[in-house]
């Protein structure tokens, strides 16, 4: 049940990874890009679209994170503690006090795309998704490291 | 219209107002509940071991903070995010947007400071 809940966790945060980094790449993107080249064609996309879908994927994905979180406590952590892992324990704190702030920070940047102002610079709306981005590459590679250390089952 | 407005502000405050409190409840280890996952139990406010037994029980009873640092900077936000909703727009016009993720920003690299004990041992 808990290996099918964190397979669950990792797809689900492949998709919010996919969809954050477009986003992203698109806002950060120069507008001077030619068309046609790889960052004229990330220019392209149309961010805003993906701000619903992020929402929904990083809500899931911290949800799923929390429950499989109460497994690891008990069964993987005091591995890694007894075996030394120290460095490891702390990037993984790393990553579950960033989600916690990126988790407080949905609601506006679900604003900020979905109802952009027309005063508001565009810069403040690519710079929270830069931020939501970092948090989420963080946790996705520190959750990746965790789980080649000692995975479930293992 | 109005509402979408007042949304706006709330979001915006609750973002900031979450990202300090956050840091202030880690640093003084303020969670309003431990969890403790292989008893199945909630207790109320922040428990470590050595409160009441051998530091050697969070072995064999590990406690959970995060779940109640985040509880305590969520329900924390929600007073500055009510107040921000409250206020009248034009007050937000004074305040920088760029706050809402510098301040984000500023709180991760205060969690990394506080964590750095962990690359000590």
């Amino acid at each position: 049940m808990v290996t099918a809940l964190l397979i669950v966790h990792g797809l689900v945060a492949v998709a919010l990874l996919g969809a954050i980094t477009h986003q992203a790449v698109a806002s950060w993107a120069p507008a001077g890009a030619r068309p046609g080249s790889f960052f004229g064609r990330f220019r392209t996309v149309p961010a805003a679209s993906f701000a619903n879908a992020v929402v929904v994927l990083y809500l899931a994905s911290a949800l799923l994170g929390g429950i499989v979180y109460l497994y690891f406590r008990v069964d993987i952590r005091p591995a890694l503690e007894q075996a030394g892992h120290w460095q490891t324990l702390g990037l993984f704190d790393i990553k579950e006090h960033f989600v916690s702030v990126g988790l407080a920070l949905l609601p506006a940047y679900w604003v900020c795309w979905r109802r952009p102002r027309a005063d508001e610079s565009a810069r403040i709306r690519a710079a929270l998704t830069a931020v939501l981005a970092v948090i989420v590459w963080w946790s996705f590679l520190i959750g990746h490291v965790l789980n080649n250390l000692r995975g479930f089952g293992s | 219209m109005t509402s979408s407005h007042a949304f706006r502000r709330f979001a915006f405050a609750y973002g900031i107002a979450f990202a300090v409190l956050y840091v202030v409840a880690l640093k003084w280890d303020l969670a309003l509940f431990t969890v403790y996952p292989s008893l199945g139990v909630v207790l109320p406010g922040t428990h470590h071991s050595r409160d009441t037994v051998d530091p050697a029980m969070g072995f064999l009873a590990p406690a959970m903070y995060w779940y109640g640092w985040t509880a305590t900077a969520a329900l924390g936000a929600l007073v500055p995010g009510l107040v921000a909703a409250l206020l009248p727009e034009r007050w937000m016009h004074r305040i920088w947007p760029g706050w809402l993720w510098v301040i984000p920003a500023l709180a991760m690299i205060a969690c990394v400071y506080l964590t750095m004990p962990w690359f000590r041992l």
